[in-house]
């Protein structure tokens, strides 16, 4: 899986590579600047695939914690060793989350490998029109992927709590995904500004504010408040659920 | 069976505790020092004896003028012909950074974009990271302060403030309200409260910084309704200078960047929205009546809307007797099919009365 979203960047920059240049303003944030700063393949990559790509193998990850292993009938034997539902939980969640953190990471560090391979690589310059070196740049960089794997947190919780209400995977893993989905569509309707503060993905794009000169640490506050929340009602719920639950496969 | 329920204890806790954490959040803070009181007459002289301190500041602007939301992608949405329509509706951020009357730096955050007004010594740049283009302004070595903002930028609360203060005559009540926080510090709240019952205008609150006399925010209430027409206010604010490398800006490479010739006039800011100059007297806008229900009348051909204004416009009015009407929250504007403009914050029939007058 990490493979499939190591191939996003690869296949953006091969694609500006061979087409002609992209005009300002046009197609996803970022594209036109990758052929004067190839650093800008990360940044891009990051930008495509966080309303869905992310979100979709993250879903497969967490949905998959304890269904997958209630599907494969060896949830009995991990419950007969004396580690107690409450560990094996928690380090299910580990896992999943472990991953969430390696994602972003993954398609930051190949899009800045493979933009520095066939771009040229310099000063970049920030949305406020500030340059930066490119050191500099690459710690904005890891900070982007750090933000995604925070707002990643609370989707692999809610998978983690679908995951033990069903033996099936594949339905938790579905239905972890069309939340996130259903998530961004009520995020994207005006008649339901109220609720937008309190959905997980509200704040999913607006790591632009790490691209800011002075850097605006707010989303990322806010993000992390958000997505705090979510993993502690979520795992209470999680916990709810697998402590009273009847193991029968 | 009820230990089975109390598993699910921390499921309920948990929900519970992030309900109630938000309720209290959302309360109004209590106000530390309650300022001492002090009559309209006093606040009013505050606001006009404070200096422009050195600030840097987050502003939230917000608006219910009863215009769509434009969409924020697709063609047409470059075009500078609807980036001030785009700035009326929908809620917006902006960071504010100011050190004396000659350095200042407004940065409008959108979703993965940005748009810049910074102004260093007489050096004025605009700069809108969407389509990388900047342009430049080289100011004459005694221009004002008038050049201050941005075309781009929002205004800044003092900005509305004095716009709004310098509007006060007869026919408007100000009143201190009672004390509001805004961005944590405690402030007066100034409320213009138009006598007339003809016009749209149903309130206009200024919060004035208790301290510095500095505004800090402006609210303007339309008749029936219950969220306010237009809002802007600081969420953050810290007296003291930003550090100088804030408006330092030299165009990004690669960017377009376009030099712009000084404006003629020097009050260049109002040009944008407001009306534009008449070229003789016998075009200039005429005034029917005075104060908040007032309406101006532009003769036919001041005002010939560009193309690419047309097609918003199309889709903004509404075809009524006689031409379209735009109508919003706080004004409306009625274009008669001869050419005519009326515009006032009065209700339309007050608009046609005045056009059959004519």
């Amino acid at each position: 899986m990490l493979c499939a979203l190591a191939a996003i960047p690869i296949l953006i920059a091969v694609a500006v590579r061979v087409s002609s240049a992209v005009p300002a303003g046009r197609g996803p944030a970022f594209l036109d600047r990758i052929t004067q700063n190839g650093l800008f393949v990360g940044v891009t990559a990051m930008v495509v695939s966080v309303p869905l790509f992310l979100p979709l193998t993250v879903g497969v990850v967490a949905g998959d914690t304890i269904a997958g292993e209630a599907g494969q009938g060896t949830l009995r034997y991990l419950l007969v060793a004396p580690a107690g539902r409450v560990r094996l939980l928690l380090i299910k969640y580990a896992g999943a989350a472990l991953f969430v953190v390696v994602a972003p990471l993954v398609v930051a560090l190949v899009g800045a490998g493979i933009g520095a391979a066939l771009f040229p690589v310099g000063p970049v310059t920030l949305l406020s029109g500030d340059t930066i070196g490119t050191g500099e740049a690459m710690v904005r960089l890891l900070l982007i992927a750090a933000y995604l794997a925070v707002s990643l947190l609370g989707l692999s919780a809610i998978g983690l709590f679908i995951s033990t209400l069903t033996d099936v995977p594949v339905g938790a893993m579905a239905a972890t995904v069309v939340l996130s989905v259903v998530a961004q569509v009520l995020d994207a309707l005006p008649q339901l500004e109220w609720l937008h503060p309190w959905l997980f993905s509200h704040y999913w794009l607006d790591f632009g504010d790490l691209l800011r000169q002075p850097l605006s640490w707010d989303s990322f506050a806010a993000n992390a408040v958000l997505q705090a929340g979510y993993v502690a009602v979520f795992g209470a719920l999680a916990y709810g659920r697998f402590i009273t639950k009847d193991v029968l496969s | 069976m009820t230990r089975k329920w109390l598993r699910w204890l921390p499921a309920v806790a948990v929900p519970a505790v992030i309900a109630a954490g938000a309720l209290a959040g959302s309360l109004p803070a209590s106000a530390g020092d309650p300022l001492p009181p002090k009559t309209p007459e006093q606040v009013l002289q505050l606001i006009a004896q404070h200096s422009e301190p050195a600030l840097s500041g987050t502003l939230e602007q917000s608006s219910e003028l009863g215009l769509p939301e434009l969409p924020k992608t697709g063609p047409g949405t470059d075009s500078s012909s609807t980036a001030w329509l785009e700035l009326l509706t929908g809620p917006h951020t902006a960071r504010v950074y100011r050190d004396g009357p000659d350095h200042a730096r407004i940065q409008v955050m959108d979703q993965l974009a940005e748009r810049n007004a910074v102004r260093n010594g007489n050096d004025v740049w605009f700069y809108n990271s969407k389509d990388n283009t900047a342009s430049h302004v080289q100011l004459p070595a005694d221009a004002g302060r008038a050049h201050n903002s941005g075309k781009d930028a929002t205004a800044t609360p003092d900005q509305l403030a004095a716009m709004f203060l310098a509007k006060i005559d007869p026919s408007t009540d100000v009143t201190v309200g009672a004390d509001v926080q805004v961005a944590g510090r405690p402030a007066y709240n100034l409320v213009l409260t138009p006598k007339s019952d003809a016009t749209l205008v149903s309130s206009i609150a200024v919060a004035v910084d208790g301290q510095t006399g500095l505004p800090l925010g402006v609210e303007v209430k339309a008749r029936g309704q219950a969220d306010p027409a237009f809002r802007v206010a600081y969420t953050s604010l810290t007296l003291a200078a930003p550090d100088a490398s804030v408006f330092a800006f030299s165009p990004p490479p690669g960017a377009t960047v376009k030099e712009i010739p000084v404006p003629e006039h020097k009050h260049g800011t109002d040009s944008e929205k407001g009306t534009p100059p008449a070229k003789d007297s016998a075009r200039k806008p005429a005034v029917t009546g005075s104060g908040w229900d007032a309406v101006v009348e532009f003769p036919a051909g001041t005002q010939k809307p560009t193309s690419d204004a047309a097609a918003p416009l199309q889709q903004l009015t509404v075809p009524v007797r006689g031409g379209r009407l735009l109508s919003t929250a706080l004004v409306n504007v009625l274009m008669l099919d001869d050419g005519r403009i009326f515009a006032g914050s009065v209700p339309v029939e007050r608009l046609q009365a005045a056009a059959a007058q004519k």
